[in-house]
């Protein structure tokens, strides 16, 4: 509301930070079936506390539209009641959700000490020599993004690949990186060696 | 009241139980140190540098989020609480940068006045300071139409945060890149659009949140006058502290450079809105009236002494018939001018019906949930014109209906007009029907009073130039039905008088003695006439404040630090913690030896 004669406001004038923004992006709205699914993790908090749900909401987002954008971001604190700008802080916060496009496959490479100790560096550059990218970028054919991750907690296999948030692979050697990128590209997900303790079962 | 009884540095003292050590040790006037803790806030704990010694604690606690209990035995100034303090302080002033001599809070900065109190005597940070947006004033980013933002300077108390959360209800700001990058922002650099923006000013503890308005405009020791008084400009009646600036007369430039909210619980709390805060303009405007002005037969006006004016005036107004005189008062006349144009009025026998209140209300956008809702009419003293028997109508809406008043008017029934408006430009409301009048003739006299050259000012036969709320000792009675003082704190500009004088020189000019000398004398006239209503009770002693010199500036713009200075910084050496931080007090650890 710009009543005061001497204070104008998103005119040339008006001098912008340098912070890096998230894309506005094309406008969003959850498709039917994940609202539905998004007002049932709502329903299992208290009214008062519907914004709790924030973290389910923008992983369904991601899972819509592979990463965060502004419209989504305003999408979410609609459906959640509550201001986009308490979606943004936790959206900034966590590592999980990718501000910018990401490819079909999302390799994160744990660089933490046990990982690190065990050769995850070289992993890392293995994987970026063969896709032709450097950390935090995309591959031109849209297929991988590389990303270095703090622990994952699952040190006894180190070092370890997460796939898309969720999926893993465990004991990955720099000789055969090159091997499961192809297999990804192939198989798809099945290429990964999954969560030891879920094989066992 | 239940109370708890503890001791404070060895002072046995008695709080009320649910508060704060810290809440405590300020109503006793312990020094305590803080930053994220502001009594209008919720508490947040995240600053810590309120850390105080409890006895049978294991560690040191933010006194700000440990409530008091019977027997506590509390230590603001253990070494080993003096020496925490200064590390917390240490941290606070890694990346903040040393631009006071070019920050707009240098002066009445707490992180200044507790880093020179409590900090330690040097940094050992070896790296360079973290840097958004450039060194400086470069940093200064819009945060809003109101304000500018310096994110370098911020130590992350989130005040502002919870003050949007909390009082606005819209929670427009928040720290983003939470982690070592952690900024407060808005969603996608949006900036905050909120009617009561400005008062992120006065919780921010450092310089990063400050106002476009009073930005490099004055340091506080340039500010040697502070008058306590109230906002007229809407029904609320804010308490507020007027600023003027020390300058030569012949220096260009306004000297009210400020108003800032004064803590009254009952009124106002903490706060005030930004029309309050940044409207002020107009006071020292190009638009005031500086003499009067008397319109000549070639339909001219010009400028007249104030004997020429009163005496044309009250020539017109006779030959016009005296009992034809009708008024329409803005509802920002005090209750002494209400007072006064009753006595004129029932002296000209003016009737019941000759007589119409009007001001503006107008929507004001605020969220739904806010906790300080912004009144809708424009006016301070509508509840006083009901009060002193005017005939006061309001539609649902709060508009004025003063369309009886306006027919009469719109059909020729009225000679004479006297119009008063004292208030910002369009407080009085729609009045362009009465320029109307004046213009097809249908209104043969009018008679504008009030501090602005306005339409309605323009089109008047003859116009007398009178005082804003900010230039005389007024009173008024808020929404709440509540009589408040607003004090004098600036000269009327050029001839213009207060309006008690010109009513009691038009009364003299029309052969009707009121005699009155003083603003004081009209006041205590009200109060005995008023005397029925328990409201009123203390009118007549009511305190006006005068400027506040010599110590004034030692007044933070915040309220919630005002306390501050009459027990803290007063001819009281620092509790400085000298030297480093003692590497013996650092919890020992378990070496790290090779093992044969």
């Amino acid at each position: 509301m710009s009543f005061h004669p001497l204070m104008p406001y998103g005119s040339e004038g008006f001098q912008k930070s340098e912070r890096t923004l998230m894309a506005r992006g094309e406008p969003f709205a959850f498709t039917a079936e994940r609202a539905a699914k998004l007002e049932d993790i709502c329903s299992k908090y208290p009214p008062e506390r519907r914004k709790s749900a924030v973290l389910a909401a923008l992983y369904l987002v991601q899972e819509q539209q592979q990463y965060i954008t502004a419209s989504a971001m305003r999408h979410v604190a609609e459906f959640l009641r509550i201001t986009p700008a308490e979606v943004e802080d936790v959206a900034t916060y966590y590592v999980m959700f990718f501000k910018a496009p990401v490819g079909k496959y999302v390799l994160q490479v744990c660089r933490t000490l046990s990982c690190a100790l065990a050769g995850a560096e070289r992993v890392t550059e293995t994987l970026s020599e063969k896709l032709g990218i450097g950390i935090g970028e995309t591959d031109p054919s849209g297929m991988f993004t590389l990303l270095e991750f703090e622990c994952l907690g699952a040190c006894d296999r180190a070092p370890v690949v997460m796939v898309n948030n969720e999926h893993w692979h465990e004991k990955a050697r720099p000789e055969t990186c090159a091997k499961l990128v192809d297999d990804l590209r192939q198989r798809g997900l099945s290429a990964l060696s999954g969560c030891h303790l879920k094989v066992e079962q | 009241m239940e109370t708890v009884t503890l001791t404070i540095d060895g002072r046995q003292v008695t709080v009320e139980k649910g508060k704060t050590v810290l809440q405590g040790a300020i109503e006793h006037g312990i020094k305590v140190p803080y930053y994220c803790y502001h009594p209008g806030l919720e508490i947040d704990g995240s600053c810590r540098v309120c850390l105080v010694k409890i006895e049978k604690m294991p560690k040191l606690q933010t006194s700000c989020s440990t409530l008091v209990a019977e027997g506590m035995v509390v230590s603001t100034e253990a070494p080993d609480v003096v020496e925490a303090r200064a590390s917390v302080l240490e941290f606070l002033l890694i990346n903040h940068p040393l631009d006071c001599p070019v920050c707009d809070k240098g002066g009445e900065c707490p992180l200044q006045d507790f880093a020179y109190s409590f900090g330690p005597n040097e940094s050992r940070m070896e790296f360079p300071r973290r840097v958004f947006d450039g060194e400086g004033v470069k940093a200064d980013v819009d945060f809003g139409p109101t304000l500018m933002l310096n994110r370098n300077r911020c130590i992350l108390c989130t005040r502002c945060v919870r003050f949007m959360k909390e009082v606005d209800g819209d929670a427009q700001i928040n720290i983003v890149d939470r982690g070592y990058g952690s900024e407060i922002a808005t969603f996608q650099d949006e900036g905050v659009h909120s009617l009561i923006s400005g008062n992120l000013m006065d919780v921010c503890p450092v310089g990063a949140i400050t106002t476009k308005d009073y930005r490099f405009k004055s340091r506080p020791w340039d500010n040697p006058e502070a008058i306590d008084t109230i906002c007229t400009f809407c029904e609320r009646g804010c308490n507020t502290t007027a600023w003027l600036r020390a300058k030569p007369e012949w220096a260009k430039g306004a000297l009210l450079v400020r108003t800032t909210p004064r803590l009254n619980p009952d009124v106002n709390g903490y706060w005030m809105c930004d029309i309050g805060r940044f409207d002020y303009h107009w006071i020292e405007g190009d638009d005031r009236l500086h003499r009067p002005l008397v319109k000549m037969e070639a339909g001219l006006q010009q400028p007249a002494d104030w004997r020429e004016a009163t005496a044309k005036a009250a020539d017109r107004i006779t030959a016009a018939g005296t009992g034809s005189l009708r008024f329409l008062i803005s509802a920002h006349a005090s209750l002494e001018e209400l007072f006064l144009i009753g006595r004129l009025g029932s002296a000209l026998g003016t009737p019941e019906d000759g007589v119409a209140i009007s001001w503006r209300a107008r929507e004001k956008p605020q969220p739904a949930d806010t906790k300080f809702k912004v009144p809708p009419i424009d006016a301070p003293n509508v509840n006083g014109a009901r009060d002193m028997g005017f005939p006061v109508k309001a539609s649902s809406d709060g508009r004025p209906d003063i369309s009886a008043f306006r027919q009469q008017v719109e059909q020729g029934r009225v000679k004479a007009l006297f119009v008063f408006d004292p208030g910002p430009p369009g407080s009085i409301g729609d009045v362009s029907w009465v320029s109307q009048a004046r213009a097809s003739g249908k209104l043969a006299l009018l008679i504008v009073q009030g501090a602005l050259i306005t339409d309605l000012a323009r089109a008047a036969d003859i116009v007398l130039p009178g005082a804003s709320s900010f230039e005389k000792d007024a009173t008024y009675v808020n929404y709440q039905g509540r009589v408040q003082a607003a004090s004098r704190a600036l000269p009327a500009p050029g001839d213009a008088q207060e309006d008690w004088q010109i009513f009691v020189n038009l009364g003299l000019a029309l052969g009707i003695t009121l005699g009155y000398t003083d603003s004081a004398h009209v006041r205590a006239d009200v109060a005995a006439a008023m005397s029925s209503n328990a409201a009123y009770a203390g009118l007549a002693d009511l305190a006006f404040a005068r400027p506040v010199t010599a110590q004034h500036w030692l007044q933070a713009s915040n309220p919630s630090e005002r306390w501050k200075w009459d027990v803290m910084f007063q001819d009281l050496p620092p509790v400085k913690f000298a030297g480093r931080p003692d590497p013996s007090s650092i919890p020992t650890v378990i070496p790290l030896t090779e093992r044969d």
